[in-house]
Order: C-alpha cells, then structure tokens, then sequence
C-alpha cells in the first residue's frame, strides 16, 4: 500500500464523511460509514480523481467494494500514468 | 372471480411458473440465482408460518432487505389475503414506529431478524424451516382487501398511507400489458427502486408474471455503479429507472452499451428531454418510455413512448407524459374544478379502477384529495393530483411542474419549471432548480440553485434576462456539486431549501 495513497484518501474520506477522525482501514466499506451512501460516495469519486489528478473509468468504480479495492485502483492508474510519462 | 381478478392476473401466472418445475431463474440477488422452484418453496414456508403464527394479522410490517425471502413475504401476504407494509431498515426508528402505530401491526417480517419494536412480534423469515412447494390450499379473496399500503411524507410531516387494493393492482397489470410492451421467460429485469416507493412492484412483479428473471441492488452496493453492472455483465433486457440515476452515470455514457435492452421505462421524476436523447446512445435498440403517475394511481397513470426519429415531444425541456393508460380517464382543471379545454394550463387530475380507495384512516385528506365530477353525464370520482399540465392538440399531456411549484412574485403567477428549463438548456444539460423564498424586503424573490461546481453567476444571468421577464428573473443563485436524492430516487427539494435559506 502507497502510504501517499492513503494520506490522500485519508484527506478526502474525512471531510466527504464528515467524520475528522475516521481511520481508514483496507476492508472498511459503506457498511461502516453513517454517511457512505450513493450521493456521498460519488462526491467521494469525484475529489478522488480531482486530489490524484486521475479518471476513473465506471468499470473500475464498479469493481471497488472497499477501501482496499479503492486503494488499488487508484495506485495502478498512478503507475499507468507515471509510465507514460 | 372474474378474469381481470387478482388472483387471475397475478398470483395464478406465479404458481404456474413456480409448479412447471423448470430450472428458469426466477431472481439474481447479489450475484446469487434462485429459479422459480426455489422461489416457491421459500414462499411456501412463509405461509406455512403466517397460518401457524399471524393468521389472525391483516397488515404485516416488511423490513425491505434485499434477499429472497423479503420478496417471497410479499407473495405469501397476498396468497393468504393480507397487505403488506414496507419498512425501511435504514429509516429512522421513531419514522417506523409512527407508521406501526398508525397501522396498529401486530407482525413485522424480517428476514435479518434484526428489527425490535415495543409491542411488535418479530418473524425471522430467514431462519424457518424448509417446505415443500404446496399451492393447492389457495382460496379467493375479496378484490377489496388491500395488497399494500405505502407511506409517503405528509405535509404535515407525519407520514400519510397510501392503500393499494387487489382490485387496483389487477387493473394496473391489465393496463400495463395494453401499453404493447411484452416480456417472456428470456427477459432479464432490473429492479433497482427502494420496496418503500412503487415502482419497486412494477419493477419485480411484470417480470415475474411472464417467467422473467428479476436482478435486484444489494442494499449496502453503491446503486450507480451496481446497476451498471448488471447492465452490462448480465445484458438486462428490461429495466425502469428515475432520471436522476441517469444523471449519476452520464459522466460515463460513452463507456456504457446495452444492445440487449429492449425496453427501458423513466420514471418517478420529469424525464429531461436531453439527458434521455444522450442515454438512447447507450441502449440503442430499446424503446424507451416516460411512464407517470402518482402512488393513489397503482404505481402508473401515462405513458409516452419516445419516438426518437419523429422527434421528442417535450415542454420546458422535460418530456411528454403522454396519454393516459387503458382504464385511466385524465382532465385539467382550473382551481374550481371545471374542466379546461386543450392547450389550456391547469392541474392534472385522474379517475379509473388503479385509484386508491383512499389514504389511510385520514378522512379530512381523502376529503381533499378526491371529487365527484360530472364527466360524460357519469358521476366519477377524481383525483387531484397536484401537477401542473396541459393537453397538445395531439391529446398527449405536456407535464409542467408541481402546482405547488409555482410562486406569486409582484403578482405575477411564476412557474419555476420554465426558469429551471432555460436555465438548463443554457447549462447544456446541468441541473438547475428554482425556490422561492422571502427576500430581505419581505417580498417572495426566486432563488436558483445550479448542480455545478461554482461558476460565472452572470453568464446564467445575463441569458435568463434575454429570454424571461425581469420578474422571473432569481435574485440569488447557489452552486451546489451535487442534488441531494431522497429514498424515492427523487431531487430533495426541500433540502435544496434548506442549503439556500
């Protein structure tokens, strides 16, 4: 896990969920977050891809049902874009 | 019973699905599918429970998981004459118990066995014992007796009961198959609404009526990305779905395509005329349809079918809501309830067998709601459904707004619908939608609250100021990322309210 990546999701999820404690955990998902819900989760996306500077294609959104999964996800977009450049 | 009978339109067809004993998929849920055969043997141990233990119970409380057994508590209710009353597990409790108490439930099903309410059995419909298929016992049942009541926010703030008889949803099943739509054991069904709101039924109970398979949303899924999946994994055939899950997905149409949808219904909000062009892309070869209707209608009233190539009928961007359906008689009044003439603007109101006998145990409401009208030399009784319409000449309904959404300013009557469409239409597509409020003078100004990070204020303006008069024109805007949804898929308007006072 890219502690970079996390830091940053760390960021996003505290103020999306407006909880300024929450720790992140790889196998935490909406199930453990009050306010997770569809609305807030592509607010969540949105800041995701705004803060990493990357878009997600809805294929990938879909794949992710964790904090892990996310994790993952946005990791292999920031490798793709580190070897193209 | 009669042909058009409950019993004939809906459980009969179910019970030959599920005795044919075929191994056809009857529902997907999360990614787990069940035939029709297993579907009736969980149907049968819920009613070998409900005539051991609830026999006595004529309305029983449904917490809404999303599982096998929540959908074959419905059946079981209804094949031993009784109504259910969805409860949603993620709810406030105090809104749960208002509804029990109004209600007087004695029984609530929960198939997570997790509910607990002072003074309430609680059936664990997830743990029971198996049983074998057994539908011979069936007995009829008064076309009366209701099949569901629905609770939907009251102005008041207390929830008022929509009652839905057996009579009422036969006739929306007869009315549905006029509509020409056909399904058949091959189709794959999206059932994407909450089993709180009614297009839920539509949305399980059609396929099944044709030996379809339903594909459900878990409930902890993220319904967006979800539905996609199903889309595209399992190729759907069929599906109804609000405008604003489309909203949610349009940032990825171009990634979305489902040449195996072969119908898809909008419903539950206005369908906006450009987001529905854009979505046609992605299901190229489906027929598309705006279908209306209030709760008190059993689920829908009218229906337009999209004509993409003749081109979209639409006022104030939104689409038509067509013509009403088989049974339904439709008429615009004005606000003494006589009838207005086409082209004329007044509030929409309907009569026909799928019109609840009435809210529950709520006389001064239903006294409000319903009205004798004289039409066609016949005494019918009519409902107001408080949208705001007119006819074309083609005899198709032009939907313009809530007829609550219109506003006095300096005396003008304002419909915020038509500032919402050129502010949309100048928005390309981006969300915009008017409330009034009482300005700092004391006077009713229109506030316009734009789905859009922030953005230039004046260019809005200054396009508002060349197409309405300067009455019309909002006093204050807001930019808000994304509209709240409330539980029926639906804008929260009144949410909006509050982020803008």
């Amino acid at each position: 896990m890219e502690n970079k990546t996390l830091d940053g999701l760390t960021e996003i999820f505290r103020k999306v969920f407006a909880e300024p404690g929450l720790v992140l955990t790889e196998r935490m998902s909406s199930r453990d977050v009050e306010k997770w819900d569809s609305l807030a989760h592509l607010i969540m996306i949105k800041e995701v891809e705004t803060y990493f500077h990357i878009s997600f294609k809805i294929r990938e959104l879909a794949s992710i049902q964790n904090v892990g999964d996310l994790i993952c996800v946005v990791d292999s977009k920031l490798k793709d874009q580190s070897n193209n450049h | 019973m009669g042909t058009m009978s409950f019993r004939n339109l809906i459980i009969n067809p179910i019970v030959e699905f599920i005795e044919s004993e075929s191994q056809q998929h009857a529902f997907c849920i999360d990614n787990r599918f069940f035939t029709y055969k297993q579907f009736g043997e969980v149907i049968s141990k819920i009613r070998n429970k409900i005539k051991a233990t609830a026999s006595g119970q004529q309305y029983i409380g449904l917490i809404t998981n999303d599982d096998i057994e929540t959908y074959a508590s419905i059946f079981a209710i209804w094949m031993e004459g009784k109504a259910y009353i969805p409860l949603h597990g993620l709810q406030p409790v105090s809104r749960s118990l208002e509804i029990i108490s109004q209600v007087n439930l004695g029984v609530v099903f929960d198939s997570a066995g997790k509910a607990n309410f002072k003074g309430v059995s609680v059936v664990n419909t997830g743990t029971l014992e198996n049983a074998p298929n057994n539908f011979s016992d069936l007995i009829d049942f008064s076309e009366n007796e209701l099949a569901y009541i629905l609770f939907t926010s009251g102005t008041t703030g207390k929830p008022k009961g929509v009652a839905i008889n057996r009579n009422n949803i036969a006739s929306f099943v007869a009315s549905f198959w006029a509509t020409g739509i056909v399904l058949d054991e091959q189709d794959k069904c999206l059932q994407c609404f909450d089993l709180t709101f009614d297009v839920s039924v539509q949305s399980y109970l059609i396929p099944l009526l044709k030996g379809a398979c339903v594909y459900t949303i878990p409930t902890e899924k993220i319904k967006y990305s979800y539905v996609f999946t199903l889309l595209e994994d399992h190729q759907l055939t069929f599906g109804s779905m609000a405008p604003s899950m489309l909203r949610f997905l349009k940032p990825y149409f171009d990634e979305i395509r489902v040449p195996s949808m072969k119908y898809c219904i909008l419903t539950a909000e206005a369908s906006p005329m450009d987001l529905i062009a854009a979505w046609h892309h992605c299901i190229p070869n489906a027929e598309v349809y705006d279908f209306y209707g209030p709760t008190e209608g059993t689920i829908y009233c009218t229906y337009y079918k999209v004509d993409f190539e003749k081109g979209i009928k639409s006022y104030n961007g939104l689409l038509s809501i067509g013509k009403p359906m088989d049974g339904f008689e439709a008429v615009i009044v004005d606000d003494h309830n006589r009838v207005l003439e086409k082209g004329q603007k007044g509030e929409l109101c309907i009569a026909g067998k799928q019109l609840t006998p009435g809210y529950w145990k709520n006389e001064e409401k239903n006294s409000e709601s319903f009205f004798q009208l004289n039409y066609n030399n016949i005494a019918t009784r009519f409902y107001h459904t408080g949208d705001l319409c007119y006819i074309d000449v083609e005899g198709d309904l032009m939907y313009s707004g809530r007829i609550d959404n219109q506003a006095k300013i300096q005396g003008y009557r304002v419909e915020l619908g038509e500032i919402e469409g050129h502010a949309r239409s100048f928005l390309e597509g981006k969300n915009a939608i008017a409330i009034p409020f009482i300005g700092a003078s004391g006077n009713t100004e229109i506030g316009l609250i734009i789905e859009s990070p922030d953005m230039d204020r004046l260019t809005v303006d200054n396009y508002l100021r060349l197409k309405l008069p300067p009455y019309m024109i909002p006093t204050t805007y807001k930019f808000i990322t994304e509209f709240p949804i409330n539980t029926s898929g639906k804008i929260d308007r009144n949410k909006l309210k509050d982020a803008l006072l």
